[in-house]
């Protein structure tokens, strides 16, 4: 065969191993061993041009630095610029290597040994070299192209909130693509979840897609954001849809992002709840900033109608200071509660937007926030209480000094009317007695009255243990000494029992223990004391139980006491019942009457607690559990 | 190189083996064996467990000792230096990453055998791996191993018998090889139009036997039956030329309608000759392969075996003459031992890695590691 002939031969068998492949390196691995093998060769690479020099895309052999010529010819690559392109160099006797360009891509390496490649085949394969630059090239954007699909494709996969890949077909958008999230929230399909559109976005410059998907579109850039509720495979969620479109030939191709926003709006409907509750309560609550001044940086409309504003407007730009009776209230109260973190039931005089003067019990804390600390505060109008705190003090004095200075001036003239008067004056006398009987009367109610007042002063409740046992046998030992004519008993076991209660409660069972003694019809009045133990809500109380054989409380004391009211119609004839009425209220205890036979069944109920488990107050130095006293 | 030929089997090979295994300069075994060794047998294997150093091998046509051909027994190869055996699996699957199988370069030579029944693309698969992963940085000889009569396993290694792979035998031992077929251009180029694998069905788009008949009844004495299409296909082989060198041979066996089958693959699109071929010029080409091969300065005077592997399909077109070609490639002064296989595998250290047809490869194995 001719010469030529058989180069063109070669040259186009060459040109049938050059082409694209499925990768850059199958590309160019065919088309180097189409060169080595028609050519004869041993040897070669293809090497990508890159900013730091060339970089292997195939070799034969697959480590070039296992045959000399092939690195002796890399390494002069290293040191040569393209335009001196090509190159044929003899690096030893038949021993030849040559250096192509190809053209936007890199350079062709071809090694021979034993003979060179004829300088008409090296011109004729130009055009070869740069068929196969051009399938290198296109391999090469194939390639970064797949690469940067692969990183769309494993973001796609990782982002942990569903994403679908949607194109638009005649007015209906369909699926092409969606990660896992997807469809295990919506399903595997190709059609976007059914959402219907959230009902504030309602009025909104929306208009339907027909394809059930909410859209509020930015003409500009035709990104869409919105909430929207989705049906799902578990029922319905929340979610904040993004609809970003994909540039290309297909316009209404888009990325659909859901994020879930369920829980979200879930506490969002929780949050408005709890705001709403704090708007309606009928205190204030509002936050402010420490310091002498303060500002406001939120009231509920309880403060607005506690300080008569007309609107939350009222507080904005005006300091905290303002709404205290004495500012200097204000720089004393923001330096406690920044002391001690927390504030209760501080009272403090306030005022009105109208310049009124009213009280206040301020509770709240402190909290940190970004900018610093900030008081969270609630406000309570206490005003009515303290007027009727100064009520009572007054009627308190008015028993204790007015009333009872009367009746001693009353007692004593009336002492002095029965001294004046004649032996025979019997009638006259009866009616002295009958004012001397009066004014002791008046004169016990005056110091029931006092006995009460200072039940309300030990405050509610106690932490003091009482050893109830004690206390019956205490009281009961003072009865006898006192009515010798009663039977005053106590029948409970020997084993001590425990209640949260102070001196009240004596006060409490002195008075019951009284009123069956002295209004007891009997010859010989009879109270026994007895203890029981009970549960209460799924307590242990304990019922202290004092049982008479007199005529039984009336019907309308009874009533008062249980109900906890006195009607005009409806009141008793003093303080005694109320005494003990109000002594277990402040204790935390209850009161149950009942008919025994004879007489009146009563008992005190009170949480049962440990011996060991409250500060025990004696009275005195000794650390013993009290006994009432 | 130890070399020994036997035509004893059962124990008596098993100990012959054993023996040369045993010797103080063999650290490897190369067997070639011939079709009368039934290498299936459950005692083959059990032999070769017992040989106490690696070894491979496989069955062909026939073998080569002592400059004679022999169709029966078996030729031991004694290497001096231990081989890196290896086995190529799954030849003819094409997801089967062949690169990955072989083992690392660094060495000089290797004795490779393929299943020729692995098919023509498998065949090329390994060809390509070898080529790709090692250049000239090896020098490798071989051939198809296989009966002609019969494609049932046919390579075998201490690990047992094996079929569509390759075995390789990885020496540190530098060969010169020489690589020659003496066939010429009768007629053509003919480009290749339809063609899969080994099978070609159209030249210049008529059908392949079409063409090749015409071929051969228009430029040599002879007729072409499809009935007796062997006898007289053997005479005239396909060339697929490339630069610089001989063409590479295909070898056409059987015709199918149009579609005539060769061993190894015929590119479709690529251009082939049919090719003709005068006894002494075969023969003299398979003279100067041995001349090139012991003119290598690689073994330069430290030759000490000639290692042949000359395609069968020469012996049967050459007839009593292929005695001849043996004769001219023998030296009286080396020892030579070889096989006739099913296609031929070689570099010659300079040019590119082909499987061959009908041609005579010569290595000569040097003396020195």
């Amino acid at each position: 065969m001719p010469e030529r002939q058989q180069r063109v031969q070669a040259l186009y068998e060459i040109a049938l191993s050059i082409g694209g492949k499925e990768t850059l390196t199958d590309t160019a691995d065919t088309a180097l061993a189409g060169y080595l093998r028609k050519l004869n060769c041993s040897v070669g690479g293809i090497f990508r041009a890159t900013d730091e020099g060339y970089e292997p895309t195939a070799t034969i052999p697959a480590d070039p630095t296992d045959n000399s010529l092939l690195a002796t010819a890399i390494d002069r690559l290293a040191e040569v610029s393209t335009d001196e392109l090509p190159i044929h160099a003899e690096p030893a006797d038949g021993t030849h290597y040559y250096l192509f360009p190809l053209p936007e891509f890199g350079v062709l390496v071809i090694g021979k040994q034993g003979g060179a490649i004829d300088t008409a085949t090296q011109s004729a394969l130009t055009p070869l070299n740069e068929k196969l630059a051009e399938a290198c090239r296109n391999k090469l954007v194939e390639r970064q192209l797949r690469e940067q699909r692969n990183r769309f494709e494993a973001v796609f996969d990782a982002i942990p909130e569903p994403i679908a890949n949607t194109v638009g077909d005649d007015g209906t958008e369909r699926i092409i693509a969606s990660n896992s999230e997807f469809d295990r929230t919506f399903g595997d399909t190709t059609e976007p979840p059914k959402t219907t559109v959230a009902s504030n976005l309602a009025d909104a410059d929306t208009e339907s897609a027909g394809h059930n998907r909410p859209i509020n579109t930015d003409e500009s850039n035709r990104r869409i954001t919105t909430e929207t509720t989705c049906e799902t495979v578990d029922g319905t969620g929340e979610f904040l849809f993004h609809g970003v479109p994909v540039d290309g030939e297909q316009a209404a191709e888009y990325i659909h992002l859901y994020v879930d926003i369920s829980d979200q709006k879930r506490r969002e409907e929780t949050l408005q709840r709890y705001e709403r509750l704090v708007e309606n309560l009928p205190i204030g609550v509002y936050r402010t900033t420490p310091g002498a001044d303060g500002e406001f940086k939120l009231v509920n409309q309880g403060l607005v109608e506690i300080l008569g504003a007309d609107s939350k407007d009222y507080f904005e730009n005006r300091p905290v200071s303002d709404i205290y009776a004495d500012p200097e209230d204000r720089k004393a109260f923001s330096d406690q509660l920044l002391e001690d973190g927390t504030v209760d039931n501080v009272e403090l005089r306030f005022e009105t937007v109208d310049g009124n003067q009213i009280w206040g019990e301020v509770s709240g804390i402190v909290t940190e926030t970004d900018d610093g600390p900030v008081f969270e505060l609630t406000l309570q109008d206490i005003t009515t209480r303290k007027e009727r705190d100064q009520q009572l003090d007054v009627l308190n004095r008015v028993l204790r000094h007015n009333l009872r200075n009367a009746l001693n001036v009353i007692d004593g003239n009336a002492t002095m009317l029965e001294n004046g008067l004649d032996e025979d004056s019997d009638e006259l006398k009866r009616h002295v007695e009958g004012i001397e009987r009066r004014v002791s009367n008046l004169e016990e109610l005056s110091e029931k009255a006092v006995t009460v007042r200072s039940l309300f002063d030990q405050g509610r409740s106690t932490t003091t243990a009482c050893d109830v046992q004690a206390l019956l046998a205490r009281v009961a030992r003072e009865f006898e000494d006192r009515h010798p004519e009663a039977r005053v008993v106590v029948d409970a076991p020997e084993e001590s029992l425990y209640v949260n209660a102070d001196v009240r409660l004596k006060m409490a069972l002195s008075e019951l223990v009284s009123n069956a003694v002295v209004h007891n019809d009997r010859s010989t009045p009879e109270v026994k004391l007895t203890t029981e133990t009970v549960t209460r809500d799924g307590e242990q109380a304990v019922e202290v139980v004092i049982t008479d054989n007199g005529p039984g409380i009336p019907e309308h004391e009874r009533q008062a006491i249980e109900t906890g009211e006195e009607t005009p119609l409806q009141h008793g004839t003093g303080l005694g019942l109320w005494l003990v009425y109000w002594a277990m209220s402040l204790l935390g205890g209850d009161i149950h009457i009942d008919d025994a036979d004879p007489g009146t069944r009563i008992a005190l109920r009170l949480p049962r607690v440990g011996a060991d488990t409250h500060p025990q107050y004696d009275g005195g130095t000794e650390m013993a559990v009290n006994s009432g006293d | 190189m130890e070399c020994v030929y036997s035509s004893a089997t059962g124990e008596e090979l098993r100990s012959e083996l054993t023996t040369l295994g045993s010797r103080g300069d063999v650290a490897g075994l190369v067997l070639l064996a011939t079709p009368s060794v039934d290498v299936t047998n459950g005692g083959f294997e059990t032999t070769l467990q017992s040989v106490p150093v690696p070894v491979c091998g496989g069955v062909f046509p026939q073998v080569i000792a002592d400059g004679e051909r022999h169709d029966s027994g078996l030729l031991a190869i004694g290497l001096p230096n231990e081989p890196t055996i290896t086995v190529v699996s799954e030849l003819s699957e094409p997801d089967t990453d062949l690169d990955a199988s072989l083992p690392a370069g660094g060495s000089e030579a290797a004795f490779v055998f393929v299943d020729a029944y692995a098919g023509p693309d498998g065949v090329e698969s390994l060809i390509d791996a070898l080529f790709r992963t090692y250049s000239v940085g090896l020098s490798v000889v071989g051939g198809g191993a296989g009966r002609l009569d019969d494609d049932g396993p046919c390579l075998f290694t201490a690990d047992g018998v094996i079929e569509d792979a390759a075995v390789m035998a990885v020496v540190d031992r530098p060969i010169g090889i020489g690589v020659r077929h003496g066939w010429e251009e009768l007629a053509g180029p003919f480009r290749v139009t339809d063609a899969d694998g080994g099978t070609i069905r159209e030249l210049d788009g008529e059908p392949a036997f079409d063409v090749y008949k015409d071929a051969i009844e228009t430029n040599a004495e002879a007729t072409l039956q499809r009935d007796s299409f062997f006898e007289t296909a053997t005479a005239h082989p396909f060339g697929i030329s490339r630069l610089d060198g001989e063409p590479i041979v295909r070898d056409p066996f059987a015709v199918d309608g149009a579609a005539i089958s060769c061993f190894g693959p015929v590119p479709e699109g690529e251009f082939v000759t049919v090719l003709s071929g005068e006894p002494d010029t075969l023969i003299g080409a398979a003279e100067q392969a041995a001349d090139t091969a012991l003119g290598d300065e690689t073994v330069a005077e430290d030759a000490e075996t000639l290692c042949v592997f000359d395609c069968i399909s020469r012996q049967l077109y050459l007839e009593d003459s292929f005695d001849r070609e043996v004769s001219a490639i023998d030296t009286d002064a080396l020892p030579m031992v070889g096989a006739l296989t099913i296609g031929e595998i070689a570099n010659d250290g300079t040019g590119h890695l082909d499987y061959y047809n009908k041609t005579a490869v010569v290595a000569a194995v040097s003396t020195d590691a």
